[in-house]
């Protein structure tokens, strides 16, 4: 042991550093409080403004919870179609497979940045009852205005490019060298994508899909236009918000938010749980 | 018995080699990056299309056939193992069961990582992993892409030779990749120097180190000097260079020492001679700047670069 008094260097070092770290730490963890708070602060100021005799109220009157059962419905239709659909697409798109694959992405890119609003007029010109495919429809006696098949398809707009960039990121991680191996160890390409791509682009995958899950909750401007009817949640908020009032609107909107949070938070959790075990 | 004799279209030239590797036998393919020698392996294991040519190995032949019918393995410098999986998982990817699994972890000193995921592994945990898939995967030839080039001189032989000894103990055919001749020296019966697409010259790799067939095969095989004299232009390797002058042991050099250096256990330096400058190794420091030293059999090369065939009797003094 060194005597009292007497500076060992690497021990001074070693005192030294914690403290720096310490300070550091604190103000980062300082930051990021203040960041987290702000963001939340839309959720708390509707917590702290709802009254939950009016809560009960809003939930408990004849008809209330239609809208979230049909948001719910269309919510989970659109995750279906879009995981059976949207999947390869992103996949295709990750491994360059898809002749001119620059129009692809700008083609997906275009439908992100299109504003709802404007995507909802344009299906009305697309699908609506006097174009081609609303024709067809009619032979099957479907239309695709004001129907929960016009919700879903105002959904799958809103939030496929999300879903498909993000899977196509979720793809793009996945080492082809990893793919080859497993081909060379035996694997034909179905059993490859399955014991090997899918389970290392899950946790991207995921995510997308939690992404897409919110959008598609909280679709409003495409909906508005095309598929005023059935209402979903975000329309029962926009209309009971007009019809009497802010604070008859906020049950609905902790409703819409109590729905479209579980999905994203378990799978942001099962993403992180992933991660921490292929670290070991 | 693997067979290959394939032609491969790449960006800019063709790539076309012709190998034949016999059970338990180990070829190494050795040249400059961008001689297309990683390309050869790929088409031998199904991964590149192939324009011309054919891979058979034993009674099968590989036309046409998809990489996951092969049976070949393949270890490339990034072991490549699934970072999902456990090592116990990786090993077992593409085994039909688990009996030779202890056996296999034993031989290659990883049982006590069955556990473990990839991420926690060394690099040279990692690549006795990958070598053990391969093996529990009863592939039936191995390529090797330049597997131990990132690890340390001292892991890189430990795992060559262990590959070596499996290789020979199962009577696999094995082809390495190596831009490292010391890398293919330690490793192969046979080498074959590929450059520009094709290949230059085949044999030991002895006989390609002291008689390479071009100059530019000496130049890739480590000659680092050529000088003119009267039976054409000799190679100079820097390892073949002794002090002083032995007229019966080769082309004695007289020169000027216009650099030198520690090498190793012994001293570079670089001699002028007529014009050119020549590097040798010299495990004494030279007493002064003016020498004498001699190149030991060295190879000559005509005008146009190819190999002459080897003068004994005839042996040429050259003075600064």
């Amino acid at each position: 042991m060194a005597p009292s008094g007497t500076v060992v260097p690497g021990q001074a070092q070693v005192r030294a550093l914690p403290r720096a770290w310490s300070a550091s730490a604190w103000l980062s963890v300082g930051g990021a409080l203040v960041v987290w708070v702000a963001l939340l602060g839309p959720v708390i100021t509707l917590i702290a403004h709802l009254s939950w005799g009016t809560f009960w109220s809003s939930l408990s009157a004849p008809g209330a919870l239609g809208p979230l059962v049909t948001s719910v419905e269309s919510g989970l239709v659109t995750l279906v179609i879009l995981v059976v659909c949207c999947t390869p697409l992103g996949y295709l798109m990750a491994r360059g497979r898809l002749p001119f694959p620059r129009v692809w992405e700008t083609g997906v890119l275009c439908s992100l940045l299109l504003p709802p609003l404007v995507i909802g007029l344009l299906l009305v010109f697309m699908v609506g009852p006097y174009t081609w495919i609303g024709s067809i429809l009619n032979w099957f006696h479907q239309t695709a205005t004001n129907t929960f098949l016009a919700l879903v398809i105002a959904e799958v707009y809103e939030s496929a490019p999300y879903y498909v960039l993000g899977a196509q990121a979720a793809f793009a991680g996945v080492e082809p060298r990893l793919e080859q191996q497993a081909a060379l160890l035996g694997d034909p390409p179905r059993r490859v994508f399955r014991r090997v791509t899918l389970p290392l682009a899950a946790p991207g995958l995921a995510m997308s899909l939690a992404v897409a899950w919110a959008r598609a909750m909280g679709a409003f401007g495409a909906v508005v236009i095309i598929a005023y009817h059935p209402t979903g949640i975000p329309l029962q908020i926009f209309t009971t918000l007009q019809e009497t009032g802010l604070p008859s609107a906020l049950p609905f909107a902790l409703v819409l938010l109590v729905v479209a949070l579980p999905l994203p938070l378990f799978a942001y959790l099962w993403s992180a749980r992933a991660g921490r075990r292929r670290r070991g | 018995m693997l067979d290959a004799d394939v032609e491969v279209d790449r960006r800019s030239f063709a790539v076309r080699a012709a190998l034949s590797v016999g059970a338990g036998e180990r070829v190494a393919l050795f040249g400059p990056s961008g001689a297309g020698k990683t390309t050869v392996l790929e088409a031998i294991a199904g991964l590149v299309p192939i324009r011309r040519g054919f891979v058979s190995l034993g009674s099968r032949s590989l036309d046409g056939v998809p990489p996951w019918r092969r049976r070949i393995g393949l270890l490339r410098q990034d072991p490549g193992l699934f970072p999902h999986l456990s090592v116990r998982d990786n090993l077992l990817y593409g085994a039909s069961s688990d009996e030779s699994l202890a056996p296999i972890a034993a031989e290659l000193g990883i049982d006590g990582l069955l556990g473990a995921m990839p991420a926690r592994l060394s690099g040279g945990q990692a690549h006795r992993v990958a070598l053990g898939r391969l093996l529990l995967a009863h592939c039936d030839a191995l390529l090797l892409d330049e597997p131990y080039s990132g690890l340390d001189a001292g892991l890189r032989r430990t795992l060559t030779g262990l590959v070596v000894s499996l290789v020979v103990e199962r009577s696999v055919p094995a082809v390495l990749v190596a831009h490292e001749l010391a890398d293919a020296q330690a490793f192969a019966d046979r080498l074959l120097v590929l450059d520009g697409g094709s290949v230059v010259q085949s044999g030991s790799p002895s006989s390609v180190v002291r008689r390479p067939a071009s100059r530019r095969v000496a130049s890739l095989v480590g000659y680092l000097g050529f000088v003119a004299s009267d039976s054409g232009v000799a190679g100079v390797h820097p390892e073949r260079v002794m002090a002083g002058a032995h007229p019966s042991r080769g082309l004695v050099l007289s020169g000027v020492v216009s650099a030198l250096r520690p090498a190793g256990a012994g001293w570079e330096a670089d001699l002028r001679v007529s014009d050119t400058v020549v590097t040798c190794r010299l495990p004494e420091q030279p007493p002064g700047t003016e020498i004498d030293v001699t190149v030991l059999d060295p190879p000559y090369f005509g005008p146009d670069g190819a190999a002459i065939s080897p003068v004994s009797s005839e042996r040429s003094r050259l003075d600064p």
